[in-house]
């Protein structure tokens, strides 16, 4: 019954793609133009008979073609004394529960499970658009094609998603659930987490500052803020863990309004309540907007215009949303999970369409570790969450690819193109 | 004797402080440029990011508050005067009070500041965190010192007819905003329960968002400096953020030998405090348009101002109860801290040494320690140094042209050494 409500709503209809005043003033900005499926994702029979493009090895080529891996787990992150320090502590750690040390095995072991190819994206997208011919050469790293501001642009990036997601590992202590022996551990952990993560953020603003241009501090400096912003939307539980909003009907939303000028904060009219739209403002914010101003400002690095550098927004923007659609889809490709996000994007569309449902999502209100992840799972699996995420995810797929037929043929490119891939190669 | 080998002692690793700190402005002031004055016109995306008028409601209560502050540490100042070595030019009759002095300029300046956070979220609980701290209680000691340096510097540079520039204004803004993010972050770490007279963040609300709140903040604070348009502004604020996050590394560690712990101490105390000051006021006055000698002044200045500050204090943990500072005291003993007063007192009482070096966790390290210091002449040696850096922070401002806001970066050292809160 609400099939035809929802898919109008995968058609994103939170934001309608407006003529730009200003340099990058376009929201995520996914126009109203319907994409066909089959003219980007190769279906399953096919995907066979190409040699097949796995992550490991598209992410492997692509560090090849801009030089040397861009994680800024180098060498010198690893030899610097903070670092040195951190890393003493967090042995301090090792046998508590603080899930600092998850989040550090995280970044250590970077499958494709995190956006750890944040650097990597941006330093191809660099690549692919070439530079304007007045930039002197000293400034350029010939042998990679890239900018050495690029570069440095690169590495800010990673530093300040890795900078949240280890601010968002901290533990909320406010709640009284802890018991007595675990705090001074938790304290600890939260203290370290802190600081480490104020350590990437302080580096991030002095290397942005480096780079002496001061539009471009404003506009990562605003990723920053979109970041922080991304983790109020929205319902949450006691340990700050999303949940989705009620679902509402049609007829009770707020108009939305677009995103015009992205130096701005998300306006959130319209979103609480339905549930796509709720999906795209909340990863938006929390990826979109950080992988897309950064792309955007690695061509304004470059020279190029500014439609070109809203089209490098609306690249990173998309690609980040496909990817997130598409990590949205992993817990149901194969057996049954013991947990799974909940404001992914099939619970979403599921919720939707049976708002009745939500009444398992309450049950969460302290901690989502509450919830009868198997009851919904059924219920996602039997409703039409798992085809309109796998729409949704075609659909940015298809814009972030649009966006790449504008650049010249390159092995940047081709990298690109083949990341993508790999990520649609591996949906269910 | 015991003082005067500690006080000799001091001096020593006093210079070789000063050593690094060369080191480090020689470094910084490799980008200093001369720029031509007047404010930039900005446009970014029809809104002008410079603000004129400054005619938000008074600030009342804080501002009576403040005056009756600062007016006991006038009285205070006088008092001093007249004991004084005379290090401190005479003002006779005409003692200007910095913060009725720049009424028209402070006023205002937190409605300013959470409008800036307001504008920049739609999240409601996000901008009540963000802005609970500017609620107009705190001293704005920081954006005063800013404001105070933009009109001395802009008066050396073009005497009687110079105004305040917008920018300068906000990067006193800016000041207060990147230091309100590190208390809030602090706040986190340490697990205070009170802050300036109410319940500390961390109290009311979930950590997580608590940490989000601060990288907020500090976020749009980033944002106001890069529409400043300037590089050397940018890279010179950009310092402090590194600074602040290395100072608090730093306290997590203690050094072995006495003398290593005091020039760690000092170079703690510069970072997490003295490098705000002496960044933004050589921020005001890299956008006065000054001369390279004339930021350095400014930048020494701020550094000796807030190390004084600092210092102070550090003593008030002793001495101030708890009602005066809106905080509890001792509380730098109870994080395990060792301050000044400590370090001075474990010359004559080397049985602080151990509890220094475990960080006063044992029972009743805590009591005996701030027992110690106190029959020790830790409190007055720390008083000493702070004076000290009070007295050539009002040298170096004395080399500025002779102005009322001159002579009110005089006075201010007076108050920040005489400050009972």
């Amino acid at each position: 019954m609400s099939l035809s409500r929802l898919q109008s709503a995968v058609k994103c209809n939170v934001v309608k793609a407006s003529a730009m005043c200003a340099a990058i003033s376009k929201p995520w900005g996914p126009c109203t133009t319907e994409v066909s499926i089959c003219n980007y994702i190769p279906r399953r029979n096919i995907t066979q008979q190409n040699a097949k493009p796995d992550w490991n090895r598209a992410v492997s080529e692509a560090e090849r073609i801009v030089g040397y891996p861009t994680s800024f787990l180098s060498l010198r992150w690893v030899l610097s004394d903070e670092v040195a320090n951190v890393a003493l502590h967090l042995r301090k750690l090792v046998g508590s529960n603080h899930p600092l040390l998850k989040t550090a095995k995280n970044l250590i072991y970077n499958g494709k499970n995190n956006m750890q190819a944040l650097g990597l994206i941006v330093l191809l997208v660099s690549k692919a658009a070439g530079h304007s011919p007045e930039i002197p050469d000293m400034e350029q790293d010939k042998a990679a094609g890239v900018l050495h501001s690029q570069r440095a642009l690169a590495e800010v990036t990673e530093m300040i998603r890795t900078s949240h997601l280890v601010h968002k590992g901290l533990v909320n202590m406010n709640t009284g659930l802890r018991v007595a022996g675990e705090r001074s551990d938790m304290l600890f952990g939260n203290k370290i987490a802190l600081l480490g993560g104020d350590y990437l953020l302080a580096n991030s603003c002095t290397e942005l500052a480096n780079l002496r241009n001061q539009e471009l501090v404003e506009l990562v400096s605003s990723a920053i803020r979109d970041l922080a912003e991304a983790e109020f939307l929205g319902e949450r539980d006691e340990q700050n863990n999303p949940l989705p909003s009620r679902p509402r009907p049609d007829a009770d939303l707020e108009t939305a309004i677009e995103w015009d000028c992205i130096l701005e904060p998300l306006p959130t009219a319209g979103v609480s309540g339905c549930l796509s739209r709720e999906w795209v403002a909340r990863h938006v914010l929390a990826a979109g907007a950080l992988l897309g101003k950064s792309c955007s400002a690695a061509l304004k690095l470059a020279g190029h215009k500014p439609s070109l550098q809203t089209q490098g927004y609306l690249f990173g923007c998309h690609l980040a949303l496909a990817w997130q659609a598409f990590l949205d889809l992993e817990p149901f490709s194969g057996p049954e999970p013991a947990s799974f996000s909940l404001v992914g994007a099939p619970l979403a569309f599921t919720l939707q369409a049976n708002p009745d449902l939500y009444s398992y999502i309450e049950a969460g209100k302290r901690s989502v570790h509450h919830v009868d992840y198997s009851a919904l799972y059924r219920a996602v699996v039997a409703g039409p969450g798992i085809a309109l995420t796998r729409r949704l995810q075609s659909e940015h797929v298809g814009r972030a690819r649009r966006v790449l037929d504008a650049f010249p043929r390159c092995d940047a490119t081709t990298a690109l193109t083949n990341i993508i891939r790999a990520m649609t190669h591996d949906a269910p | 004797m015991a003082c005067l080998t500690s006080s000799r002692f001091c001096a020593r690793v006093q210079d070789k402080l000063l050593c690094q700190f060369g080191h480090k402005v020689r470094r910084q002031t490799v980008f200093v440029k001369l720029k031509p004055p007047g404010p930039s016109p900005l446009r970014i995306f029809g809104k002008t990011c410079q603000r004129v008028t400054t005619c938000g409601p008074a600030c009342g209560t804080s501002g009576t508050g403040i005056a009756g502050v600062a007016g006991a540490a006038r009285r205070l100042a006088s008092s001093l005067q007249s004991t004084s070595t005379g290090s401190l030019p005479d003002y006779g009759t005409q003692i200007v009070d910095p913060y009725r002095l720049l009424e028209d300029d402070l006023n205002g300046i937190y409605e300013d500041i959470r409008a800036e956070l307001e504008k920049n979220t739609n999240q409601p609980e996000l901008n009540t965190i963000a802005t609970y701290y500017f609620d107009g209680q705190g001293k704005a000691l920081r954006p005063m010192i800013a404001i105070l340096m933009a009109r001395a510097v802009n008066y050396h540079v073009y005497g009687e007819n110079s105004a305040l520039l917008a920018s300068q204004r906000q990067v006193a803004m800016i000041s207060e905003m990147i230091h309100s993010a590190s208390l809030i972050h602090d706040d986190v770490i340490d697990q205070s329960d009170f802050r300036r007279g109410k319940p500390s963040v961390n109290v009311l609300w979930n950590h997580k968002k608590v940490a989000m709140a601060g990288d907020f903040i500090l976020a749009v604070a980033s944002m106001m400096i890069a529409r400043l348009r300037s590089d050397d502004v940018t890279l010179v604020l950009s310092q402090v953020v590194t600074d602040l996050v290395q100072g608090e590394f730093m306290q997590l560690g203690s050094k072995e030998t006495e003398n290593e712990r005091f020039a760690h101490y000092l170079t703690k105390t510069y970072r997490k405090t003295a490098s705000l000051m002496a960044n933004s006021v050589k921020a005001v006055a890299l956008l006065s348009g000054a001369d390279e000698a004339t930021c350095e002044l400014a930048f020494q200045y701020g550094r000796n101002l807030g190390l004084s500050f600092q210092l102070v204090d550090d003593l008030l943990d002793f001495v101030s109860s708890a009602q005066a500072m809106g905080k509890p005291t001792a509380t730098d003993l109870k994080l395990g801290l060792a301050t000044a007063p400590v370090l001075f007192a474990c010359e004559k009482y080397p049985e602080l040494n151990p509890m220094i070096m475990r960080r006063f966790q044992e029972a009743g390290d805590v009591e005996k320690a701030f027992e110690l210091v106190h029959k020790s002449r830790g409190l007055e040696q720390t008083r000493f140094l702070a004076r000290k850096h009070g007295v050539e922070a009002a040298r170096l401002a004395a080399d500025l042209a002779d102005s009322p806001y001159q002579k009110a970066l005089v006075l201010t050292t007076d108050l920040v050494l005489n400050r009972i809160k």
